[in-house]
């Protein structure tokens, strides 16, 4: 449904993306991974009209995405949760919800998808009339996944839906996301930094660094994970190097 | 006792000016990052649309001779014609730029605008009376109170509860608070950018056209100057409140007006005609201890 061919994103002088090139068919799980400053919030956000690239083809069931503003491809049925979350803080986390509904003309299935959405986070149904920005991390997470599934998209598009959440909820945001995915009839393009949680859900992966896909297969043969290091960290081969504890930070990388 | 009172409705109204002048800029920043500058002058603009368009001394009055029920929306359309066209002409070419060029940018609106009517009505102020049965006092026990002082609270009060029943009751109003406090992610939800944008603009010219008839009703004067001061209390009165916080922009107009009236009430007669400066020594205290206004919005922490 969805094909990335060869896009190029420049931030001033620095390459962010030198010939990124992906493609996620209906109903997939695919997986983003790689080190920070790789690239992957850009081709997320290339994707959802937010970045504009100087060069290649975004495609959504082949219609071009080229030079749509965010609020387009969103009215497309692609959803992105960004990096970060990015909750209205001072909006209730009703209106938070219902923000991207404003959109949609058939009030009734708004009305059912919300309490579809509540049902699955009922945590948030407790808190309906509160400023979202009194929720704890994990419960601004499930808002914007909710808030996004609101818009009633078929695509969408997680950032680091893990980042600075505590390992068990990073556990229950993911077993809701497949759900909800069961549920929704979505699929689903998920950013994450580690590929050792996503390789038992994803159907494929890619790895991605210093602007470029550096491998991409079904999470089936990449088990392992040797061949993920690999790609991750550049090494000549899998077992030479040892892995670094935490990716170096890869700015310089980016820019080479 | 009295006197005080009778002061404290001075500023009452005062404030409510400066308030509403204060929201319309408000309005726009929390949205766009977008200090407008030209916003006087659509103040400005929006008072002389009352008279004849004429190089005479004499003013002519045109729409100010129609029932107010009619004067009212005539204004507020014009003023809302010009803040949308302002939008269009300028600002959507500068969707991308950085809050300075935007500031400047809206300086040279306001500069074509007060050159406009330099052109177009003349250099000289101009008498201008309109309402003036509102200059009739009321009498409450002691208290006389010119009309159009309560008037002119009335109408702010109704103003601003409108204007949070938009925004908290239609779904409008709430993409608009999302897109003030974060405009991307709103797009990426669907909120269409210039739609809202044009809305605030839309209400913003709205606010200024009320304060373009309350003003020239007290004041009786028109100059193409005119709205200069206003807007910068009412941007002195944003800052005070915290930029982009719209109760910040009310509270602030409301501090402003009452500081103003209170020193020219109390301040000894030698000292009345520095009133400015001693608003302003105050408002720069106020700073000092609360350098991000009385209500510091979170939006623009994170934004910069
Ligand atoms: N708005 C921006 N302005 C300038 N440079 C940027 C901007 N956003 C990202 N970059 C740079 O582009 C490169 C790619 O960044 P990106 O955020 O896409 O990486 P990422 O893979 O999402 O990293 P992380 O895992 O840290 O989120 C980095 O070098 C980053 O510093
Ligand atoms: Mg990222």
């Amino acid at each position: 449904m969805l094909e990335v061919d060869n896009i190029h994103v420049n931030y001033g002088r620095l390459q962010a993306l030198r010939g990124v090139s992906l493609s996620v068919r209906e109903g997939e799980i695919v997986c983003v991974v790689g080190p920070n400053g790789a690239g992957k919030s850009t081709t997320l956000g290339a994707i959802a009209g937010g970045v504009t690239p100087h060069a290649g083809r975004i495609t959504l069931r082949g219609q071009s995405l080229g030079g749509l503003p965010p609020e387009a491809v969103a009215r497309l049925g692609v959803s992105l949760v960004p990096e970060g979350r990015h909750v209205f803080g001072s909006l209730t986390v009703a209106e938070n919800l219902r923000i991207g509904t404003f959109q949609r003309r058939d009030r009734a299935a708004v009305a059912a998808d919300f309490e579809r959405i509540l049902e699955h986070f009922p945590r948030l149904r407790e808190r309906l009339q509160q400023p979202a920005g009194r929720l704890s991390g994990g419960e601004q997470q499930m808002l914007v996944i909710g808030r996004a599934l609101m818009t009633r998209p078929r695509l969408v598009m997680v950032d680091e839906p893990s980042l600075g959440l505590a390992p068990k909820i990073v556990d229950q945001v993911y077993d809701i996301l497949i759900k909800l995915r069961h549920a929704a009839n979505l699929t689903l393009l998920i950013n994450e930094q580690s590929s050792e949680r996503v390789l038992k859900f994803a159907d494929r992966i890619y790895v991605m660094r210093g602007g470029r896909i550096h491998l991409e297969d079904r999470a089936a043969n990449l088990q392992d994970g040797k061949a993920i290091m690999q790609a991750y960290f550049g090494f000549a081969d899998g077992t030479g190097a040892p892995p670094p504890l935490s990716p170096a930070p890869t700015m310089k990388r980016a820019a080479e | 006792m009295i006197g005080f009172l009778q002061n404290l409705i001075d500023a009452l109204s005062l404030g409510s000016l400066y308030a509403l002048a204060a929201l319309g800029i408000g309005l726009l920043f929390g949205i766009l990052r977008l200090t407008n500058f030209a916003h006087g002058d659509f103040i400005s603009f929006g008072a002389y649309a009352l008279i004849v368009p004429s190089l005479e001394v004499t003013a002519t009055k045109f729409i100010g001779n129609w029932p107010w029920y009619l004067t009212l929306p005539a204004i507020a359309a014009l003023v809302v014609l010009l803040a949308l066209l302002s939008d269009f002409l300028v600002f959507r070419k500068l969707r991308q730029a950085s809050a300075p060029t935007l500031m400047i940018a809206s300086f040279a609106v306001g500069y074509v605008i007060q050159n406009v009517i330099l052109m177009v009505y003349g250099a000289r102020p101009k008498a201008i009376d309109v309402w003036s049965s509102l200059q009739q006092q009321v009498v409450i026990g002691e208290l006389r109170v010119p009309q159009l002082q309560l008037v002119t609270i009335g109408i702010t009060i109704v103003l601003m509860l409108g204007l949070s029943l938009f925004l908290n009751r239609t779904s409008y109003g709430v993409q608009m608070r999302a897109a003030a406090e974060d405009f991307r992610m709103a797009r990426y939800l669907g909120v269409k950018a210039n739609f809202v944008i044009g809305l605030a603009f839309a209400i913003s010219g709205l606010l200024a056209a009320m304060v373009s008839l309350l003003f020239v009703s007290q004041t009786g004067t028109l100059s193409y100057v005119m709205g200069v001061p206003l807007m910068l209390f009412a941007f002195i009165a944003t800052v005070i409140g915290g930029m982009g916080s719209l109760i910040g922009a009310v509270i602030g107009g409301f501090a402003v007006g009452f500081v103003s009236v209170m020193c020219q009430a109390y301040l000894p007669e030698e000292l009345r005609s520095f009133r400015d400066a001693f608003v302003f020594a105050i408002v720069i205290a106020v700073l000092i201890f609360r350098p991000s206004g009385l209500i510091p919005t979170k939006a623009l922490v994170q934004r910069v």
